[in-house]
């Protein structure tokens, strides 16, 4: 015996073993025939795009051999194949340049969920109930077109594609496939939809679209509400400038003010804080705006067509002098003279404006104001200001989407009447990567107007509050399997035409929605099968990239093929130059915007508090909920973990004796919620916020009947003059109803509740 | 002797009886090690020796002119050497040997579309923290024989050479490779 083992038998206190082998075999499944023959143990990385939010970020992806307990032909096994392993930021890619958020790296677990659905189901049980068999594709695409095909002959419009906003060749695929089927029309659905924004900067710059937001070469930036670290437009690409901005150039730091009536991830890093009013923000730039005119530093015409959609603009804004409105929007007048200084004498300066602060009544508004200040400072279209990315528009075969577009209905609550009022308006609904069950108002009746759909299929990789009311559910490869491209609005100044193969082949009998949608309309024959000429989805791809090739890749390949084979190296193509769109000026005439004062539903005497609900860091509007990560990870300011919580000022909080950790039952004129109190100083008095992306009731084990969804409590208020949901205008009363559970990475353990504590 | 006593108290277990599933944690041992007995197998550094589902002759390839990265792809270029798949083995058995009884159960594997289930031989326990990678090892001109014993004269592989970190520190001295902890060791 070797002197070593004597000391490892004395250590077990005399009992020892030899134990020689019981041919015990590591694994009891059956293993595949590999489909690939990998080097084991070697990486390879493969450009990829997250789809997780519309920012559009590069992705690489480490790609390694791994067993996968997979089903094939029915049976349980293990198969050897290339397995994503890590995600990184595409350092190529012009808008996130290597770089690459908390829910981008999470992506990964969409495609190793547990509870991914991994065969086509139908529905066995009644509506929402979650009972589901498994049936081939064969029988699933069947059953699909059995349903479409009598659509194709009527012309009553009868069909209905509910989906994330698309952008790039999908947007193409669902709008020529829907546009086949005459009236039939496609809802682009999501909470945080931009609509607002895009509105705003059509009117003031003639441009449908988000700003690219390069704060780089900034000096001062004064941010109204837009969490653009963190949430907003194109956080990665805009946490980059922000960190060039603040340390990057020696000796030169540039200013940042935050102005929201709770303070942000994104608020939290700001020089200073400046509590408005909810729903003042348009009020509050204005102001700055008359100050920079009364003290002559900017002349009222450097603001061109923005300044004059603003009444009273060429009278240098009498109605907005501080001293007038500092009651209004809770600011002293010496302050916001102060600013209005800072900001003309520390060119080039930048005012942004987004989330809370677009969605009340009167978010157009101020987002218009935002944007004439903008003008005002000479901060469009110029670096360091706010500038407008020529987008990439894949042109295939004849667009027949812009027919889709003029039958768009243009929201989910428009959908929704037209189905209530009319039970034959939509006989057959297709949904993609949207939940309107979830992120819309209770009030809007959208899942009792989905229940009254005859046939409603969705492209689901999971069973979420939309698609447990689905017929049946063609399941889509997660984003690491699917042929991927996008077409990013902002973010780079740059033309962005991202492409990626799959990093990795499918692990699940699933199947990619464009090219289910190409199988279908085949089968369908006619008008789809003219609208869509592609056997699949890459040869779609294929020739979008060799119009690009056409338009614009000449100098950067031989030929349309060579252009093709380097865009899937490298993660897509991108113009060398940055050439931003030279604002035009929007349309002429129209009214000029009147100040509109915010409206709240909901008496201010009973209903005490201004509700706010915000894009969480982790589950964004909710659709990442189901990934443990996220709900693992601690929220940056708060630290939760695992649940929601109302946040409520502190001295407020003591006034109506409730502490940290108390249950308060949240009250709309339309609903209430409970969850538990977060006493911060980081809020205004009167204001309550809440995250949102919690209190699913449907999705996955991970996230199902965990917290509370303020969205469901939500008055049915709307944009003026958008469709765009108004979601910061409900008021809301507090009361405290017993003892809750929250759960505080900066907490101790024995807060948790035993569920979670370690065994 | 003592080896033979504590087999007899403590018999090998069987993979079935083991419980599988999470949610049966109270009869599992430690997070790491599901029984006892696992534990202690692991802390002697002792495995199971492999049983492997295809009398395989190494010998007879070898004989026949084949050298060792042919089948064991990578070898030379990362951590781990390729274990071939029932496909890469069926390029040649197509045609070779194909009424031999242990070629027979190869394309049966084929047919029913499985791998063969080939068991590990080598390698380090987890607790080791061990990384090794061959490819540095070909590249400094190790024999493949000085780790892996003489396989011109084996059938299936069994471990021939015991892998201790003497082993290894022994070699490294005196080819002047570095015996730093990390090393090996991260």
């Amino acid at each position: 015996m070797e002197r070593r083992d004597f000391l490892k038998i004395s250590a077990l206190g005399g009992a020892t073993a030899a134990l020689e082998g019981c041919g015990n075999p590591d694994h009891q499944l059956i293993r595949f025939v590999p489909e690939e023959d990998l080097v084991p143990g070697l990486a390879t990385w493969k450009p990829s795009i997250c789809t997780l939010c519309p920012a559009g970020c590069g992705l690489i992806v480490r790609v390694m051999q791994g067993e996968a307990e997979v089903v094939r032909h029915g049976q349980l096994g293990l198969l050897k194949m290339g397995l994503a392993k890590k995600l990184e930021g595409n350092p190529a890619h012009p808008i996130n340049q290597g770089k690459l958020c908390p829910r981008g790296q999470g992506g990964l677990q969409v495609t190793y969920h547990p509870d991914r659905i991994k065969n086509p189901l139908q529905r066995t049980g009644p509506r929402g109930s979650g009972q589901f068999q498994e049936i081939t594709w064969d029988e699933a695409l069947k059953q699909l077109v059995s349903q479409l095909s009598p659509l194709q002959a009527n012309k009553s419009g009868q069909l209905a594609f509910v989906t994330s906003p698309l952008h790039g060749l999908r947007k193409n695929i669902v709008g020529n496939f829907t546009a086949s089927f005459k009236n039939a029309q496609v809802v682009e659905f999501a909470l945080f939809d931009g609509g607002v924004i895009r509105a705003a900067n059509s009117a003031s710059f003639g441009v449908n679209a988000p700003p690219t937001v390069n704060l780089s070469q900034s000096n001062y930036v004064i941010s109204f509400g837009a969490d653009f670290l963190g949430t907003w437009n194109s956080p990665v690409a805009q946490s980059i400038g922000y960190g060039q901005m603040r340390q990057g150039r020696p000796g030169q730091r540039g200013k940042f003010v935050q102005v929201e009536p709770r303070i942000s991830q994104t608020g939290a890093t700001a020089d200073e804080w400046i509590p408005a009013q909810p729903g003042t923000e348009g009020i509050f730039a204005l102001s700055l705006a008359h100050v920079i005119l009364r003290e002559k530093l900017r002349p009222a015409t450097a603001a061109g067509h923005a300044g004059s959609l603003i009444e009273g603009w060429s009278q240098g804004l009498p109605d907005y002098a501080p001293e007038k409105i500092e009651t209004q929007i809770g600011v002293p007048a010496a302050t916001i003279a102060r600013i209005a200084r800072e900001v003309a004498g520390h060119e080039p300066a930048v005012a942004l404006i987004g989330d809370a602060a677009t969605a009340q009544t009167n978010g157009l508004f101020n987002a218009l104001a935002v944007n004439a200040l903008n003008a005002l400072l000479g901060s469009v279209g110029k670096p360091g200001g706010i500038q407008f990315g020529p987008a990439w528009t894949p042109q295939v075969a004849k667009s027949a989407s812009s027919e889709s577009e003029k039958s768009v209905a243009h929201s989910v609550q428009k959908l929704a009447e037209q189905i209530h009022s009319a039970p034959d308006a939509v006989k057959v609904l297709l949904v993609y990567n949207a939940n309107p069950v979830f992120a819309t108002p209770a009030t809007w009746q959208v899942r009792e107007a989905f229940e009254k759909v005859p046939f409603i299929a969705s492209f689901g990789s999971f069973v979420d509050e939309t698609s447990a009311l689905a017929d049946l559910i063609l399941p889509d490869s997660s984003p690491l399997e699917s042929w991927l491209d996008d077409a990013p609005i902002s973010g780079s100044a740059k033309t962005v035409a991202s492409l990626a193969p799959p990093a990795m082949n499918p692990l699940h009998n699933t199947r990619s929605m464009p090219d289910v949608l190409l199988d279908v309309a085949h089968q369908l024959g006619g008008d789809p099968a003219k609208a869509l000429p592609w056997k699949t989805y890459d040869e779609a791809l294929k020739a979008a990239f060799a119009a690009l090739y056409k338009e614009q890749g000449t100098r950067s390949a031989k030929d349309a093929d060579e252009f093709w084979t380097k865009a899937q190296d490298q993660g897509g193509w991108w113009s060398a130059e940055e050439k931003g769109i030279v604002p035009s000026g929007g349309k002429a005439g129209g009214a000029p915007a009147k100040s509109a004062a915010p409206e709240f539903d909901g008496a201010p005497g009973e209903f005490s508090f201004h509700f706010l609900p915000f894009a969480s860091q982790l589950f964004y509007d909710g659709s990442l909920a189901h990934l443990p990560w996220m709900q693992e990870a601690p929220d940056p300011l708060s630290t939760v973990m695992w649940g929601t919580w109302v946040e409520i000022n502190t001295q407020t909080a003591a006034k109506l004796g409730i502490q940290q950790g108390d249950l308060l039952e949240v009250a709309s004129q339309h609903g209430k919620l409970q969850a538990p109190a977060l006493v911060t100083p980081g809020i205004a008095p009167d204001v309550v916020a809440m995250p949102v992306g919690q209190g699913h009731e449907n999705f996955t084990r991970y996230a199902s009947s965990r917290g509370a969804n303020p969205i469901s409590i939500l008055a049915s208020m709307t944009v003026g003059n958008t469709s765009s949901l108004a979601w910061a205008a409900t008021r809301v009363k507090v009361s405290p109803v017993g003892r809750g559970t929250m759960v505080l990475f900066g907490g101790s353990m024995s807060e948790a509740p035993p569920e979670l504590r370690h065994r | 002797m003592l080896a033979a006593l504590l087999e007899r108290a403590l018999p090998a277990e069987s993979p079935d009886t083991a419980p599988q599933s999470s949610a049966e944690v109270s009869s599992v041992f430690t997070p790491a090690h599901r029984t006892v007995l696992e534990a202690v197998r692991e802390f002697f550094s002792k495995r199971p020796e492999p049983v492997q589902p295809i009398a395989y002759t190494h010998k007879v390839h070898l004989a026949n002119g084949l050298q060792c990265p042919f089948c064991h792809v990578g070898v030379d270029q990362g951590p781990d050497a390729r274990i071939p798949s029932v496909n890469f083995c069926m390029t040649c058995h197509q045609a070779i040997a194909t009424d031999k009884p242990e070629i027979k159960k190869l394309a049966a594997y084929m047919a029913r579309g499985e791998d063969v289930p080939w068991q590990r031989v080598y390698g380090f326990v987890p607790s080791a923290h061990v990384k090794f990678n061959h490819a540095p090892h070909i590249r400094a001109g190790v024999d493949c024989v000085k780790c892996h014993g003489d396989m011109t004269q084996r059938t299936v592989a069994i471990r021939t050479v015991d892998h201790t970190m003497g082993f290894c520190v022994g070699c490294h001295r005196e080819k002047n490779a570095s015996v730093d902890c990390v090393t090996c060791h991260y």
